[in-house]
């Protein structure tokens, strides 16, 4: 197959490409609204545990539940926006299936809100049985089965986009080891630079949360079935591990379907191309399974866990996120580099988010440690590891691309003031927000704790501080895309 | 003499046989062979009668059964039914539940046959998924639950069929991954 043949972009019929980027748009809102709803959440928390701000402990938990859960549905929802817009552009993906998932993903968001504010759900979005279950009276069972089913519906409406992605895909490239760039690492065809990033990363990320909701499809049902039938008790190690499965394997997606706006974006900006190479393959097809395998350090101070489980987790968590980290990391200086690059607030943003990304991936690998992990277990040091590359990492990846879509990478003009205050305002407190997450861990202040004892108030309190930040640089962002996005028409 | 058989008459055959009493008694001694063998013959014989049907007949209902969605709806009702344990009791101990499940088994064996290769590729897809899971969720239930389900099974029948559909599950997620990952185009475009 040649290579104009791999790498050749579809067409679509101009009223179907409006159509698509209504869509996306449609995406980046809702995830973009629902990320600030929830920072706003994150604030209140902060406050709360500050003691400037007095509220009860059920309602605590409650917004640590919708903000957990929210975060990771605005995640979701908001990288499937920027993944669909790259990837229907190498295969022929559908518009009717693209607008049914945000329409069950509503539905879903619909029923979990209702759950929360009505039937006072607050196990948190990890829903561990038998927590659920066993509420003492803080909220009814049918709370925790709304959420549950809100989780499973919106499984449901991701499955189906996948779906249509491994039809499309398959449809292309008739297997997935080719789509990933199997046979070209493995020398049973030429290596074709060509091959489209977007392809190789929407590929991985398909098999991962195909794999993910199907282990959250069967987990759901039981722990909804132990809901009403009490005298059914699963395992609860395995259990966890399946929520862990599940739940690490959705959020840890995102940032690899996000990454695709770095690989087709940077290289629109300097004009040198991404080459997609077999060191790139590699990679890819490593964290296939890494993404997979690294759960278990959710578990480590389970002691019945088996424990060569345990090791391997360690193992790979050291080196997950490194390789396409490194390939993408070492790629994206070698295209910005004395490139002459303009720095438009969407190249910022681009380039903020290799540094988030990689740099929160150090805490991270501290915490899968072992020993380390038998202090830092449940402090303030995994939101501290986990915010830095959610807040500097993956968010930059997605707002630089609704950026992108305003048109503003392309502008020739100077970046306005409003975007730079933005671009500050976000970039220092939300690296403040994860630095006090993790001095707080690092002085052993536990995570998921509504009152704070009073020395650690003054953590909280400055914790309180940087988050308002990241609030007015998220709302400059978000003014910014409301205002812009809805008449932009599609960067040529 | 020459002898021909008409290939049509092969699942009725099939089913004639299933019906036999002593047969009957043998499938329907322990649970295991009763879930996983009598009732799944029963679906495959319905699926090759739906082959068999004339021509004129699917076209008639066709119109009724526009990308087989009703043809799947009535096929799943039937399933659940039949997943229910007080419905496998029923139909040991009574000859009329016994013969509604020689009739709507196979029912629903034609329904998925003319309606699954109408079905769009998705729905298709998201079936395959819920099918797998159902296979999970029942072994995991079978092997957990502290009592038995069905009053005419024992205990440990329960459990080896609870382990017999967990290692269906597992051997058909990981065909399945093997076959999607490394070629053969299995869905259709
Ligand atoms: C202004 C920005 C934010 C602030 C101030 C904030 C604050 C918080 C706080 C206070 C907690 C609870 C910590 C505890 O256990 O005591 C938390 C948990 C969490 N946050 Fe954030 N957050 C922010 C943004 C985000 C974003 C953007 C994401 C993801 C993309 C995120 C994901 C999470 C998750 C997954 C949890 C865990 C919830 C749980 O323990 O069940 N946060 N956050
Ligand atoms: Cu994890």
């Amino acid at each position: 197959m040649s290579a104009a043949e791999t790498s050749g972009k579809i067409e679509y019929s101009d009223s179907v490409n409006r159509n698509a980027l209504i869509a996306v748009k449609a995406h980046l809102i809702a995830g973009l609204l629902v990320f600030l709803l929830m920072m706003l959440g994150g604030l209140t928390m902060r406050a709360a545990q500050g003691t400037w701000l007095e509220i009860g402990a059920d309602l605590f938990y409650q917004i640590m539940t919708v903000h957990g859960v929210g975060v990771v549905g605005a995640a979701v929802i908001a990288s499937t926006g920027v993944q669909w817009y790259f990837l229907r552009q190498y295969v022929r993906l559908s518009n009717g299936i693209f607008w049914t998932n945000f329409i069950i993903f509503l539905t879903g968001v619909v029923m979990i809100l209702g759950s929360i504010f009505v039937g006072k759900y607050g196990g948190a979005w990890t829903f561990l049985y038998p927590l659920p279950a066993i509420s003492m009276g803080a909220w009814s069972n049918g709370a925790a089965a709304l959420f549950q089913l809100g989780v499973l519906i919106i499984g449901v409406g991701l499955l189906i986009l996948y779906l249509d992605f491994g039809r499309a895909i398959l449809a292309r490239y008739g297997s997935l080891a080719r789509a990933l760039g199997l046979t070209q690492l493995f020398g049973k065809e030429p290596v074709d630079y060509k091959h489209p990033a977007a392809v190789v990363a929407s590929t991985m990320v398909l098999i991962v949360n195909f794999l993910g909701i199907a282990a959250g499809a069967v987990v759901l049902v039981m722990g909804l079935i132990n809901l009403y039938y009490p005298e059914f008790k699963p395992d609860a190690l395995l259990m966890k591990n399946l929520i862990y499965f599940f739940g690490h394997v959705i959020i840890n997606a995102t940032i690899y379907a996000s990454v695709i706006a770095v690989y087709e974006l940077l290289p629109r900006f300097t004009g040198r191309p991404w080459k997609t190479n077999k060191p790139f393959y590699a990679a890819w097809f490593a964290i296939v399974f890494m993404v997979m395998g690294v759960y278990p350090h959710h578990l480590m101070m389970d002691f019945p866990m088996p424990s060569w489980a345990l090791i391997a987790a360690q193992i790979l968590s050291f080196g997950s996120g490194i390789p396409v980290m490194v390939v993408t990391g070492y790629g994206a200086l070698m295209i910005v580099y004395r490139s002459g690059i303009k720095w438009s607030t969407t190249a910022k943003l681009l380039v903020l988010s290799m540094f988030g990304w990689g740099a929160g991936v150090v805490p991270a690998i501290l915490d899968a440690m072992i020993t380390v992990n038998r202090t830092f277990h449940n402090t303030l040091w995994v939101p501290g590891h986990f915010h830095f590359y959610l807040l500097i990492g993956l968010l930059p990846m997605i707002i630089g691309f609704t950026y992108y879509l305003t048109g503003e990478g392309d502008s020739k003009e100077e970046t306005k003031t409003v975007d730079n205050l933005g671009f500050y305002a976000y970039l220092i407190g939300a690296f403040m927000t994860s630095m006090v997450f993790l001095a707080s861990g690092a002085n052993s202040i536990p995570r998921r704790w509504a009152a704070h004892l009073p020395e650690w108030v003054g953590y909280a309190q400055v914790g309180t501080v940087a988050a308002s930040l990241v609030v007015i640089g998220m709302l400059f962002f978000i003014v910014r895309a409301l205002v812009s996005l809805p008449g932009a028409s599609n960067p040529r | 003499m020459h002898l021909t058989i008409k290939m049509e008459w092969l699942p009725v055959a099939a089913l004639v046989i299933l019906a036999l009493p002593p047969m009957q008694k043998f499938l329907e001694q322990s649970m295991v062979t009763h879930m996983l063998v009598q009732i799944p013959a029963l679906a495959v014989i319905g699926w090759f009668l739906g082959r068999a049907l004339p021509e004129n007949w699917g076209n008639q209902l066709a119109p009724w059964n526009r990308w087989g969605i009703t043809g799947m709806v009535f096929a799943i009702a039937i399933m659940t039914y039949w997943m229910l344990p007080r419905a496998l009791d029923a139909a040991v101990a009574e000859w009329y539940a016994e013969l509604a499940k020689f009739i709507t088994i196979p029912a629903m064996g034609i329904a998925l046959g003319v309606s699954w290769p109408q079905l769009n590729p998705i729905a298709q897809g998201v079936l395959k998924l819920e099918f797998w899971a159902t296979f999970m969720r029942l072994g995991w239930l079978y092997l957990d639950l502290p009592d038995r389900l069905c009053a005419n099974y024992l205990l440990s029948d329960q459990r080896v069929l609870g382990q017999l559909l967990l290692l269906a599950g597992s051997a058909w997620a990981i065909t399945w991954t093997l076959r999607v990952t490394f070629g053969t185009r299995i869905i259709n475009t």
